[in-house]
């Protein structure tokens, strides 16, 4: 087979990076790298317009209210055109946290006028209690309204659960033409009705943070085969050895069924170059 | 919630009391080292500080220190020299400040840490600013010039303030993934660098209003980084120059250093006293080092993306090969270790040929150490090992005879790691706070 190569948009990469988001980069990159699949990443910053032929695969990561004012009318007006036809012809997408509610229709704070959406998603966000850009409320208050803590969800690719981590003040509410990407096992997810998410075709928006690609290499690799998809009209994967991710995962899992890992366990070497289970199994 | 209120009247009263007024530190990292630090040039100085103990810097360990020093009558010995010296969790300033009004206010730098407690860097400072509002208009502010979320910080207050900074920039760096990007304290535009040392902090200025880093009053204009445990700083005041000799390493421990000695500065401290900067004792696993069983250990402590950064490049700076246990834990309330995704694994990797991962979280930094390239072709021998003792055993058995371990760990993980071995006897008193 000859090499393949996918393009990978990522979206404001200075401004929607907080929470270890780039660890969904590194995910992608990483295991098609493994694959001996080329990828290219374009970085899409403010101002830049998005071809909706050239990226075969969007990230938007997470950030704060200030970064979610900052890149609001731009994803809307200036990249959202382009990713929803991208989308439409069948790219891939991962929108986590903020980047997920800047999708939907609108994104309303709790003070002050409703910054507008992208509109990918039939999905519109209500953030709830406590504005934090005046700083008005005591740290207690503010994230007494946030929902925060491991987020379990089941969804319909794949047998085993995606585990990540939420911490939210918004709620997200689906449209009727809307479906979510999953169902909460643990956590709130969109607004604590069940479900988690938004699933498109190929785009996902979801509040798993973690990064959520490195530890649910399933949902890496869903992404990925869609972008080869689209670029080549097939994608055929070769597995990679995912007891680390797995292992993590499982941990994860461990810690919502109450049996926190990590106490005692028994080692094992791994040679280089090799993947052995890590210790803190179930 | 009686408590509570016993302990915030308790710490406003006692407070109140000593004579000498109370300096406060707060900031991400480096609260605790630079505390230190400026305790060592105030006993030079000839006063007596009163410090809290690292970690209890919130409202009650600060009434819990005071009380430690009162009399039987419930009031602090009357004594000219007495100084308060206090690192203060930056998420409880504006809870202390209500209780406490400190002649001097050091800020040290803002990173992003425990951002499931802190929630965002930008709330974090609007709380600050809120809280500063408060205080005395004669409290001298020090601020750190090179980070652009504090060097402006409540900019309208009169208040007296103090700038310090790094002027070396033979210590210059590219751009950094561990920076969050801040914007421009005045407009929000973009800011351009001459010069990045590490994270966010550097020389900057705003292309769109102009706004630009404060020259620094306090500076160090030489930085030389000697090996992984030491370092030489000449730092300019305006009362003259000094040159420091420091028992840490890294360019974040030159920023403790000069932060202290504007906090010196501000306090009118002899600028002969700066050179006590080195006379600190060593703190909680801030690159200590220890024997056990005969084998030579350094313990450093690293709980969010900049800190472990700027450990890491410390310790491997020199290029030389070192074997290390890499200990990682969540707090029960707080399970988020994304962070770990913004520690630049990558660029030291091949630098460590082998690694013990421990600690409750050790499977994520398994993880995170594959995706940064760590495993890859004969990068690492990497060992998952959760239980921090026995990881302990594992990493002194793989790293070879004659050769130091470097242990680099969550506070909680090493917390766990120096209790079983004193249980054990296999420390020394060194270890004891």
């Amino acid at each position: 087979m000859t090499a393949r190569a996918i393009t990978v948009g990522y979206l404001y990469p200075e401004i929607m990076s907080g929470y270890g988001d780039r660890g969904n980069l590194a995910a992608i990159t990483r295991r098609c790298g493994w694959r001996g699949i080329a990828t290219r990443v374009r970085e899409l910053n403010l101002g830049d317009p998005v071809d909706p032929d050239e990226v075969d695969l969007f990230l938007i990561g997470s950030g704060g209210e200030f970064h979610q004012r900052l890149v609001a009318a731009d994803l809307a007006d200036v990249k959202g055109p382009g990713i929803c036809d991208a989308v439409g012809e069948g790219a891939a997408l991962l929108a986590v946290g903020a980047g997920y509610e800047l999708l939907g229709r609108f994104y309303q704070p709790s003070r002050g006028v409703e910054l507008p959406g992208a509109r990918l998603f039939d999905t519109w966000t209500i953030q709830q209690g406590a504005d934090l850009t005046t700083a008005s409320c005591t740290l207690a208050e503010a994230r007494a309204c946030r929902a925060i803590g491991d987020l379990l969800i089941h969804w319909d690719e794949g047998e085993e659960l995606l585990v990540g981590f939420e911490n939210h003040s918004a709620r997200t509410y689906l449209g009727p033409a809307a479906r979510p990407f999953g169902r909460v096992v643990a956590g709130q997810g969109n607004n604590g009705d069940g479900g988690e998410g938004v699933r498109l075709g190929n785009a996902i928006g979801t509040y798993l943070r973690g990064p959520c690609l490195p530890r649910n290499p399933e949902l890496a690799d869903f992404l990925i085969a869609a972008a080869l998809q689209r670029r080549y009209g097939g994608a055929e994967l070769a597995p990679l050895p995912d007891r680390f991710e797995h292992a993590a995962r499982d941990a994860a899992v461990a810690r919502f069924r109450g049996t926190r890992p990590g106490r005692g366990r028994s080692a094992r070497v791994i040679p280089a170059g090799g993947y052995a289970t890590a210790g803190a199994g179930r | 919630m009686a408590a509570l209120a016993i302990d915030a009247h308790l710490l406003s009263g006692l407070a109140s009391e000593i004579r000498r007024g109370a300096v406060i530190v707060t900031g991400t990292n480096g609260k605790g080292t630079t505390c230190r630090m400026l305790a060592g040039v105030m006993r030079a100085s000839g006063l007596r500080p009163i410090t809290n103990q690292e970690g209890a810097n919130q409202p009650r360990g600060l009434a819990t220190t005071l009380l430690a020093h009162a009399r039987a009558a419930g009031h602090l010995p009357a004594d000219d020299r007495c100084v308060g010296l206090f690192e203060v969790d930056e998420g409880s300033l504006p809870e202390v400040l209500a209780q406490v009004s400190p002649t001097t206010l050091v800020f040290t730098n803002v990173f992003r840490d425990q951002m499931d407690r802190y929630l965002d860097l930008d709330y974090l400072t609007r709380r600050w600013e809120r809280c500063l509002r408060s205080l005395p208009a004669d409290t001298t502010l020090v601020l750190n010039a090179d980070d652009p979320r504090l060097a402006y910080l409540a900019a309208d207050l009169p208040n007296p303030r103090i700038f310090y900074g790094l002027d070396d920039t033979g210590h210059r760096r590219g751009a950094d993934h561990t920076s969050d990007f801040p914007r421009c304290p005045r407009c929000a535009g973009e800011l351009g660098y001459s010069c990045v040392f590490y994270a966010q902090l550097g020389h900057w200025s705003c292309a769109q209003c102009g706004l630009a880093r404060p020259a620094p009053q306090v500076r160090a204009a030489k930085v030389d980084l000697i090996g992984s445990a030491s370092s030489r700083l000449q730092i300019i005041t305006p009362a003259g120059e000094a040159v420091l000799e420091t028992p840490l390493p890294g360019l974040y421990n030159a920023y403790n250093a000069v932060a202290a000695c504007a906090a010196a500065t501000a306090g009118q401290l002899p600028g002969g006293a700066l050179p006590a900067v080195s006379q600190m004792a060593p703190g909680f696993n801030r690159m200590e080092q220890v024997t056990v069983g005969g084998r030579e250990v350094h313990l450093a402590l690293a709980k969010n993306p900049n800190g472990y950064t700027e450990v890491l490049r410390a310790l491997l700076r020199d290029g030389r090969p070192k074997h290390m246990l890499l200990a990682l834990n969540d707090r029960d309330d707080e399970p988020d270790v994304s962070w770990i995704w913004d520690v630049d694994f990558e660029s030291v990797c091949g630098l460590v040929p082998s690694a013990v991962l421990s600690g409750n979280r050790a499977s994520d930094l398994a993880v995170r150490l594959k995706y940064a390239g760590w495993t890859d072709a004969d990068a690492a021998r990497i060992t998952v090992e959760p239980d921090p003792v026995g990881g302990l055993r594992l990493a002194l058995s793989g790293a070879p005879e004659g050769q130091p371990l470097w242990v680099v760990g969550t506070y909680e993980a090493l917390w766990q790691l120096r209790g079983s071995l004193r249980r054990q006897g296999l420390v020394s008193a060194l270890w004891e706070v």
